[in-house]
C-alpha cells in the first residue's frame, strides 16, 4: 500500500464522519425548529366588541379584550387597561368629581382614574401615566364600526393618539 | 464528538500529576496502548468498557450488534421523544388535535413522529432478537470468570423486554384515536381476566371503569417518565452487569477453547477493592486476556465499532422516517368500535391466540382472554426467566451459536419463536373484518363510510 | 515509546464509519426536501403573482406567507383552508379559478368567517395542509369536502353543491326554512308532507313504530344492512336507495314507498345525515331563546301601553322609571315617583311649577335628562301638556270614587 493511498482512505474517513457529524447535529436543530409555532392560536387583533346600543355612557371593560370602551354621547374611544409595565390588567376607579379636561386638543370627560395592582402604577382618566413604575402612558386603540352589522370594531394591533374619537 | 490531536509520534509534553488528565478531552486517536488505556480510564461514558477487547467478541455475526442496536433505539426514542413532550397535550379534548398539529403544522413535525414510532417498532423487534440472540448462543452461562452472574443479567434482560412492550402499548394511547382507544380497550380487557384481582387491575390502570382523561394522564405519566426511567435504570445495571460478568460470554468460550499458555492465575482484572479482599471479582487468567493477539484496544477500535451502529441506526431510521408515516386514525369514539380493531402488532400473536382458547366445560366457561392472555404469556415469561437454572447444558455451550449440546432447547425455543412469529404475521396481514381470514392479496370488503 | 497494537479493524471499519455519514447527510437532505414540499407554497406563490399582475406590487407584498389558519375556539377548528385559499376575503376575485376565488359576501355576512371557519359550513380536514388530505374523501377523516365533486360523485340532481347544505342544517334544524338551502327546505316539506312523524320521533315528536330520528345522523356507516344495495357503499347512498325503494334494502320492513323522486330521495336523505348531534354553541343555533319568556299577559299590557292614552311616556322613555297609573302606564322599574300626580308633587317638593322644573331640573332628573333623555324644549312644553292631561284624569278619577294606586315617594 502506498502512503498515497493511506492519505486518500484517511482523507475518505475524515470526510465521512465529518458529514456525519453535522448532519447529526443539523438533525438534532432541525428537532428543536418544531418548536417554533406556524401557525397562531391567538385570539385576532381585530375584535368585535357588540352593538353600539350596548355601551351605556361613561365607561365599560371588557375584561376579555382586555379593554376600557368609553362613550360620551355619540363618540368613543378606548383605552387599554394593559399596565405599560409588566402587562397585569389596570383597575379602574371612578372619581368623585368627573372634570373634562383637553385631551389631545379635544375635550373629554374624566370619569375614571386607573391603578395597576402588581406595582401601583397609576394613570388618569386619558391613560396617561402618573405615578408608579410605569413608563408610558395606557395604549389607545382604534375604533370602528364593522361595515356589516354595524358592531362596535376594535384593531387591537394600531395604536391611535389621543385625539381619536369615534363618532357614530 | 470532540476530538483532539497530537502531533505524531511524540507524546505532548505535558506534567502529569497522578490522577491528572492531560488533555481536555479523551483521545478518539490514541498513539500508543497507554493513550489508549488513559481514554478509558478518564471518561465516565467510557468506563463501561474494558481497556481491551476480545476480538471475537467484536464480530459482526457473532452478537449482531443488536444490544447496541437496542440501545441506540432507546436513545433515538430519547431524543426524539423530547420535542413531542413539548408539542403534545395529554388531555382528552386535545390529545388528537395536538397530534393533528404535529402531523400537518410543525416543521418536521411529522417526521419526527414518525421518527419516534419507527424507533418503537424496531426497538420491540431488536430487543426481542436480542433476547433470541442470547438464547441461541447461552450467553446467559456463566463461563470460567470468578463471581459471574449472567443469569441474573439474562432476568435483567428479560425484565427490559416487558417494559419495552409497554412503553410501547402506554405510548399507542396518547394520540387518542380510534386505534388507540380501542387497542388499549382490547389490552386493559386481558388484564381485567385475570381471577379475583383482575377488574383491580384494571381500574387501577384506567383510573375508573372506562377510558377517559384519567387514563390518558396515567399512560401519559406512565409512558414519559416511570417506564423510561425504569427502563433507564436497568440499561446502566445491564450494561455494568456485561462488564462485571467479564464482557460476552463469547469471550469465555475464547478463554476456554483457545490455546493458553497455562500460568498461575493472576486476579489482574479486579473491579472493586472488594472484591480484591474477597476474591470475588471475576477474574480471568493473566495468559489469555493479556495475549495480544487475541485483543485490540477499546478505543478506538470498540468505540468506532459502536459509533458505526449507533450513528448508523440513527441513519437508516431518520431515511426510513422520510417514507413510512405514522397513521392517525379518526379521533377515539367510545360509540364505534372500528373493524377489525387490532392491538399493536407485537401483540397479535396474543390476540390471535385469545381468540381461539375460550374453554368450555360443560356450562363453565373460560374466558380466553384469561388462557391466552395471561396464562400462556405468563407461563412463558416465567419460564423464560427462569431458564438459566433449567439449562444444564455443558460450560461449552456458552457463547457459542447452536452448539450441539443444546440442540433440544434451541429447538424448543425457535419452534415457541415460530409460533409467536406465524400468529403475529396471520393476525398482521391475514386479519380482515370480524377477524375474519384473508390472505394478504385477498381484498377486504369494503368499509361502509358516511359519505 | 512503546505504539499501538497493530489491529486489523480500521481497513473495513473507517470506510464503513464514513458511510454511515453519507448516509446521515443524505437522511437529513431527504426529510428536509420533504417536509418543505407542499403545494401551499406553490399556490402561495401563484397568488401573489395574480395579485402583482391585477393590483399591483404594492398590494401583492401585504399577501400573508407561511401556514395561515382560522382558530374557532368555540368549535374546536383549526381550520388551514386559508393558506391556499388565499382569495377569500380579497375584493376582485369573484370569477376566478379556484383556490383563488373571493368567498361570495352573503353567507358571510350572518356567518363571519372568525367566528365559523371553513370546514363547519363546507366540511373537509382544516387541519391538513394538502390538497389530498384536506378535501378528501381521505381515510380516516370522515368528513370530506362537501363539493360538487362529491356531489357529481353521487349524480346529485340539479345542484351538485347542495351536499354543503346538510351542514346548514346542524345548527338550522329547528327552522322551518333555511334560506340557501333549497335541498334542505325541500326535505323539511316533504318530512311535514308525508308525515314521516306519524311513524318516526323527530325532534322528540312523532310515533314509535319506526326508529328514532332525531340522531339517527351519528349512526355508524357499518350499522346499516348493505347487502341488497348496488353501488357505493355509504349510509348517503343506502339513505338515497332506501327512500326509494324501502322494500329492496329491507325486505320486511313496514315503511311504505312514497314513490320519491330521486331529487326528493337525495334532499331527504341530506335532511337525515344531518340529523346529528353537535356540539355547537348555543349562540350559534337560531331559534335558542336568549332572552327570558313574557307571558301573553305582560305582551298584552305592554301593547295596550304603547297605544294607550300614556303612550307619549312609553314613548320617550319616561316610563322605565315611572309610572303613570292614571294614565295605565306601569313602570317596570319604578324607581321614580307616579308622574300622575307630579303637577301637584313637583310644587310641594321643590317649590316649582312642573314647567320650571323641566327647564332646569335638578338632582337626578337633571342627569337623565341631560344624558339619556334629551328633550328639545318644544318637546318640554308637550311634557308640561300631557303631566297636566295626566293630573286632570287623575283628579277626574278620584271623583269618580275609584282612587288609582298612585305610589308617592
Amino acid at each position: 500500500m502506498s502512503e498515497h493511498a493511506v492519505d486518500r482512505r484517511d482523507f475518505i474517513f475524515r470526510v465521512g464522519t465529518g458529514a456525519g457529524i453535522a448532519a447529526i447535529a443539523y438533525q438534532a436543530s432541525a428537532s428543536l425548529r418544531s418548536l417554533v409555532p406556524n401557525v397562531s392560536y391567538d385570539a385576532p387583533t381585530t375584535v368585535k366588541l357588540g352593538p353600539v346600543a350596548e355601551f351605556p355612557d361613561g365607561l365599560k371593560f371588557l375584561p376579555d379584550e382586555r379593554l376600557f370602551v368609553f362613550r360620551e354621547g355619540n363618540t368613543f374611544h378606548a383605552i387599554s387597561a394593559v399596565c405599560t409595565h409588566l402587562g397585569c390588567t389596570a383597575r379602574a376607579e371612578a372619581l368623585s368629581s368627573p372634570e373634562t379636561q383637553q385631551v389631545g386638543g379635544k375635550a373629554l370627560r374624566l370619569t375614571h382614574r386607573f391603578q395597576c395592582p402588581c406595582h401601583g402604577s397609576k394613570y388618569n382618566g386619558d391613560g396617561s401615566n402618573v405615578s408608579g413604575p410605569a413608563p408610558k402612558p395606557l395604549a389607545w386603540y382604534h375604533l370602528s364600526l364593522a361595515s356589516d352589522d354595524g358592531q362596535l370594531v376594535a384593531d387591537l394591533a394600531r395604536e391611535v393618539e389621543h385625539d381619536f374619537r369615534l363618532t357614530v | 464528538m470532540a476530538q483532539t490531536t497530537t502531533s505524531p509520534g511524540v507524546p505532548r509534553q505535558t506534567a502529569t500529576a497522578p490522577g491528572v488528565h492531560p488533555r481536555p478531552f479523551w483521545s478518539v486517536r490514541p498513539q500508543t496502548d497507554r493513550q489508549s488505556g488513559d481514554a478509558i480510564v478518564s471518561n465516565f461514558l467510557l468506563h463501561w468498557f474494558p481497556a481491551k477487547t476480545y476480538k471475537p467478541s467484536m464480530d459482526w455475526t457473532y452478537s449482531f450488534w443488536l444490544g447496541t442496536t437496542s440501545a441506540a433505539l432507546l436513545l433515538l426514542l430519547t431524543l426524539s421523544g423530547g420535542p413531542l413532550l413539548f408539542l403534545y397535550v395529554p388531555s382528552v379534548e386535545r390529545a388528537y388535535a395536538s397530534i393533528k398539529d404535529i402531523e400537518f403544522a410543525v416543521t418536521f413535525g411529522s417526521w419526527i413522529r414518525s421518527v419516534h414510532r419507527m424507533a418503537a417498532h424496531l426497538m420491540v423487534a431488536a430487543v426481542f432478537l436480542h433476547l433470541i440472540r442470547v438464547f441461541l448462543t447461552g450467553a446467559y452461562k456463566n463461563g470460567v470468570g470468578q463471581g459471574q452472574r449472567r443469569e441474573w443479567n439474562w432476568v435483567i434482560g428479560v425484565a427490559m423486554f416487558l417494559l419495552t412492550l409497554l412503553l410501547s402499548f402506554t405510548g399507542y394511547l396518547l394520540p387518542w384515536d380510534q386505534l388507540a382507544y380501542w387497542a388499549v380497550t382490547v389490552g386493559t380487557n386481558i388484564a381485567s381476566s385475570i381471577p379475583v384481582i383482575g377488574p383491580t387491575v384494571r381500574e387501577l390502570l384506567l383510573g375508573g371503569r372506562a377510558i377517559d382523561q384519567p387514563t390518558l394522564i396515567r399512560f401519559y405519566v406512565l409512558h414519559v417518565i416511570v417506564l423510561p426511567g425504569a427502563l433507564g435504570g436497568l440499561f446502566l445495571y445491564h450494561m455494568w452487569r456485561v462488564r462485571k460478568d467479564g464482557g460476552l460470554a463469547k469471550a469465555d468460550a475464547v478463554a476456554l477453547l483457545g490455546d493458553r499458555i497455562e500460568t498461575t492465575p493472576v486476579k489482574t482484572k479486579t473491579y472493586t477493592l472488594l472484591g480484591v479482599a474477597r476474591g470475588t471479582a471475576p477474574a480471568v487468567r493473566t495468559s489469555t486476556i493479556e495475549a495480544p493477539d487475541l485483543t485490540v484496544n477499546s478505543v478506538p477500535d470498540l468505540t468506532r465499532r459502536i459509533a458505526i451502529v449507533v450513528l448508523g441506526t440513527i441513519a437508516v431510521l431518520s431515511l426510513l422516517a422520510v417514507y413510512a408515516r405514522s397513521p392517525l386514525e379518526e379521533a377515539a369514539n367510545a360509540l364505534v368500535t372500528p373493524n377489525p380493531a387490532k392491538a399493536p402488532w407485537y401483540f397479535l400473536w396474543l390476540q390471535e391466540i385469545v381468540t381461539d382458547t375460550t374453554i368450555r366445560i360443560g356450562s363453565f366457561t373460560i374466558n380466553g382472554a384469561f388462557i391466552g392472555g395471561v396464562v400462556l404469556p405468563g407461563l412463558l415469561v416465567t419460564l423464560l426467566t427462569l431458564w438459566p437454572w433449567i439449562d444444564k447444558s455443558p460450560l461449552a455451550a456458552a457463547g457459542v451459536w447452536l452448539p450441539r449440546t443444546r440442540r433440544a432447547q434451541n429447538a424448543a425455543f425457535l419452534a415457541i419463536v415460530a409460533i409467536v412469529i406465524v400468529f403475529t404475521l396471520i393476525g398482521t396481514f391475514c386479519r380482515g373484518p370480524y377477524w375474519n381470514f384473508y390472505w394478504p392479496w385477498q381484498a377486504w370488503p369494503e368499509i361502509p363510510t358516511r359519505l | 515509546m512503546e505504539q499501538r497494537t497493530n489491529s486489523p479493524y480500521p481497513r473495513l471499519d473507517k470506510p464503513v464509519l464514513a458511510i454511515v455519514g453519507l448516509v446521515l447527510v443524505v437522511g437529513a437532505v431527504l426529510f428536509t426536501i420533504n417536509d418543505r414540499e407542499h403545494e401551499w407554497r406553490y399556490y402561495q406563490y401563484q397568488f401573489r403573482r395574480v395579485v402583482a399582475e391585477k393590483l399591483g406590487a404594492e398590494k401583492a407584498r401585504t399577501v400573508p406567507s407561511g401556514l395561515q389558519q382560522i382558530w374557532v375556539p368555540s368549535l374546536g377548528h383549526a381550520d388551514r383552508c386559508v393558506t391556499c385559499h388565499q382569495a377569500v376575503a380579497w375584493k376582485g376575485f369573484e370569477a376566478a379559478e379556484e383556490p383563488f376565488r373571493t368567498h361570495p359576501a352573503e353567507p358571510l355576512k350572518g356567518h363571519p368567517i372568525e367566528k365559523f371557519g371553513c370546514s363547519s359550513c363546507h366540511g373537509g380536514q382544516g387541519w391538513a395542509v394538502d390538497v389530498g388530505p384536506a378535501h378528501g374523501p381521505v381515510e380516516h377523516w370522515e368528513e370530506p369536502l362537501l363539493g360538487t365533486q362529491l356531489g357529481t360523485e353521487y349524480s346529485l340532481v340539479d345542484n351538485k353543491a347542495a351536499l354543503m347544505q346538510m351542514n346548514c342544517n346542524t345548527c338550522h334544524r329547528y327552522d322551518r326554512e333555511t334560506k340557501g338551502a333549497e335541498m334542505i327546505n325541500l326535505a323539511k316539506q316533504i318530512v311535514n308532507a308525508r308525515g314521516c312523524r306519524a311513524c318516526h320521533v323527530i325532534n322528540s315528536r312523532g310515533g314509535t313504530i319506526g326508529p328514532d330520528l332525531t340522531f339517527v345522523g351519528d349512526k355508524a356507516p357499518e350499522q346499516y344492512e348493505y347487502g341488497r344495495l348496488s353501488g357505493q357503499r355509504t349510509a348517503f347512498a343506502w339513505h338515497v336507495a332506501h327512500l326509494k325503494d324501502p322494500r329492496a334494502l329491507v325486505t320486511d320492513t313496514v315503511m311504505p314507498n312514497f314513490n320519491l323522486t330521486t331529487k326528493e330521495a337525495q334532499a331527504v336523505a341530506m335532511l337525515i345525515l344531518s340529523w346529528r348531534k353537535s356540539p355547537v354553541p348555543a349562540a350559534m343555533v337560531p331559534g335558542t331563546p336568549r332572552t327570558d319568556p313574557q307571558t301573553a299577559g305582560e305582551r298584552a299590557a305592554e301593547e295596550a301601553m304603547k297605544i294607550g292614552p300614556g303612550a307619549w311616556f312609553v314613548k320617550t322613555g319616561c316610563f322605565v322609571c315611572h309610572s303613570i297609573a292614571a294614565l295605565g302606564v306601569k313602570s317596570p322599574a319604578q324607581i321614580g315617583p307616579d308622574l300622575s300626580t307630579a303637577v301637584d308633587d313637583v310644587q310641594s317638593r321643590f317649590g316649582r311649577t312642573v314647567d320650571d322644573f323641566l327647564a332646569s331640573p335638578t338632582g337626578t332628573m337633571s342627569v337623565v335628562l341631560s344624558r339619556q333623555i334629551i328633550l328639545t324644549p318644544a318637546e318640554k312644553t308637550i311634557a308640561v301638556q300631557k303631566l297636566r292631561e295626566a293630573f286632570a284624569e287623575y283628579q277626574r278619577q278620584k271623583a269618580a270614587g275609584k282612587t288609582p294606586a298612585v305610589s308617592s315617594h
